[in-house]
């Protein structure tokens, strides 16, 4: 044995003895180092504080929206997220689509995409390329409820005259000051736009204006617009929070999804529209 | 669904449910039925989009019957601080859960206690979405 094996078998041996030694401490909530881990939300090391700083810039100028972000859209009740003096119209072959949903046939307990604008509980990024300067592309990444992305064409082209009807549709968007402004159209049907069931259809155009309004604050102003489901189009406002820290982690929705043949019973929408019970 | 010396049910409302699933929570799980359950675990899958785990749970007659419990996604877990081994075969453990609506031996755990007392996977204060 050389000098070097010798080193390195010493080095081995105090890394198992290390190792053990992180097994053989007293059981606390969180055990750094075993691999059984632990942890509580209140560990800054989970959920970490986003300095109060004003948004971040790109050399040019442009506003950098870059970074990890969770929520910024509807996922229990759409219309929690109405501005002031905004108002959900469902034209009646809507009203009766939404009204025969069951929790059950929700796409994304099957999981599929969430569409536009729904967000999942999972975090995600944003990403543009080129890196810097004038981006022709940005990508919205999402960790679930599927593993997949927006595509958001930045390079000046506009929306084709048809467009096969896909989960996230065809999406382009240009600058407004500080503000993204994302205009898509070409949806599928299929998705919904939170567990009460909102429904849309082909028709479907969404128009939404993203504002960094500080390092840790992107706000989300939505206009819904689809004469197919609703009698005029309405705006909600959504707010994601940066997680600093964080990165994408793997989602495989499907690979053991279990559930939605053990989803039986009524949904939120049930249960918040019920009427109180008499007296 | 047969009663067990281990198995109690709490009448009472109260225990936090989690708001970050990928299917509408109440629908699946009767926040009315609140369960204390104690067994030994058997597997553990550490899978999207629920991990889950399994438990032998025996009656007085020493009839063991195995329940399937389902815990939040993997990476939700592992941002907790938990990992894919936190659980393991053989643990004996107790379990603060949600029994599932169509009276199969499935329910939500939110939170599992070890015999020396540590709690894992709690989820009590997990971040509500909007």
């Amino acid at each position: 044995m050389n000098i070097h094996q010798t080193v390195y078998t010493l080095l081995a041996a105090l890394a198992v003895l290390a190792y053990g030694t992180s097994f053989s401490q007293p059981t606390g909530v969180a055990e750094a180092g075993s691999d059984r881990g632990g942890g509580n939300l209140s560990d800054p090391l989970i959920v970490p504080e986003v300095p109060d700083a004003p948004a971040p810039r790109l050399p040019d100028g442009t506003p950098d929206l870059s970074g990890l972000w969770l929520g910024g859209g509807p996922n229990r009740d759409i219309s929690q997220g109405l501005l002031p003096g905004e108002e959900i119209e469902l034209l009646p072959e809507a009203a009766a689509l939404m009204a025969s949903r069951r929790p059950q046939d929700d796409p994304e307990a099957h999981c599929l995409p969430t569409g536009v604008p729904r967000v999942a509980p999972y975090p995600w990024r944003i990403v543009q390329d080129p890196p810097y300067g004038k981006a022709t592309h940005l990508f919205f990444l999402f960790e679930g409820n599927i593993h997949s992305y927006r595509q958001i064409f930045m390079d000046g082209r506009g929306h084709p005259e048809y467009v096969d009807p896909t989960w996230y549709g065809h999406s382009i968007g240009h600058w407004e000051g500080a503000t993204l402004v994302v205009d898509t159209v070409g949806f599928n049907d299929r998705f919904w736009f939170d567990f009460h069931g909102h429904p849309h259809t082909e028709q479907l155009r969404t128009i939404e204006r993203y504002t960094r309004t500080n390092l840790g604050t992107l706000e989300n102003v939505i206009t819904i617009i689809d004469p197919g489901a609703y009698a005029k189009p309405f705006t909600v406002k959504y707010t994601a929070t940066l997680r600093l820290g964080w990165d994408l982690m793997e989602y495989i929705c499907n690979e053991n999804n279990q559930d939605v043949s053990h989803i039986v019973g009524p949904g939120y929408r049930d249960i918040e529209t019920a009427a109180p019970p008499s007296q | 669904m047969r009663a067990t010396a281990a198995l109690i049910l709490i009448g009472a409302l109260g225990l936090g449910v989690p708001a970050a699933a990928h299917h509408t929570f109440i629908a699946q799980y009767d926040p009315n039925r609140p369960v204390v359950m104690t067994g030994t675990v058997t597997r553990v899958e550490w899978t999207n989009p629920h991990a889950r785990f399994y438990i032998d749970v025996a009656d007085d007659n020493g009839d063991v019957t195995n329940w399937n419990l389902e815990l939040a996604s993997p990476n939700v877990l592992r941002r907790y601080g938990w990992t894919g081994r936190s659980l393991q075969p053989g643990d004996r453990v107790t379990v603060d859960g949600t029994l599932a609506r169509d009276g199969s031996n499935m329910a939500n755990a939110l939170s599992i206690t070890l015999p020396d007392g540590r709690k894992i996977f709690a989820r009590e204060s997990a971040p509500v979405l909007e």
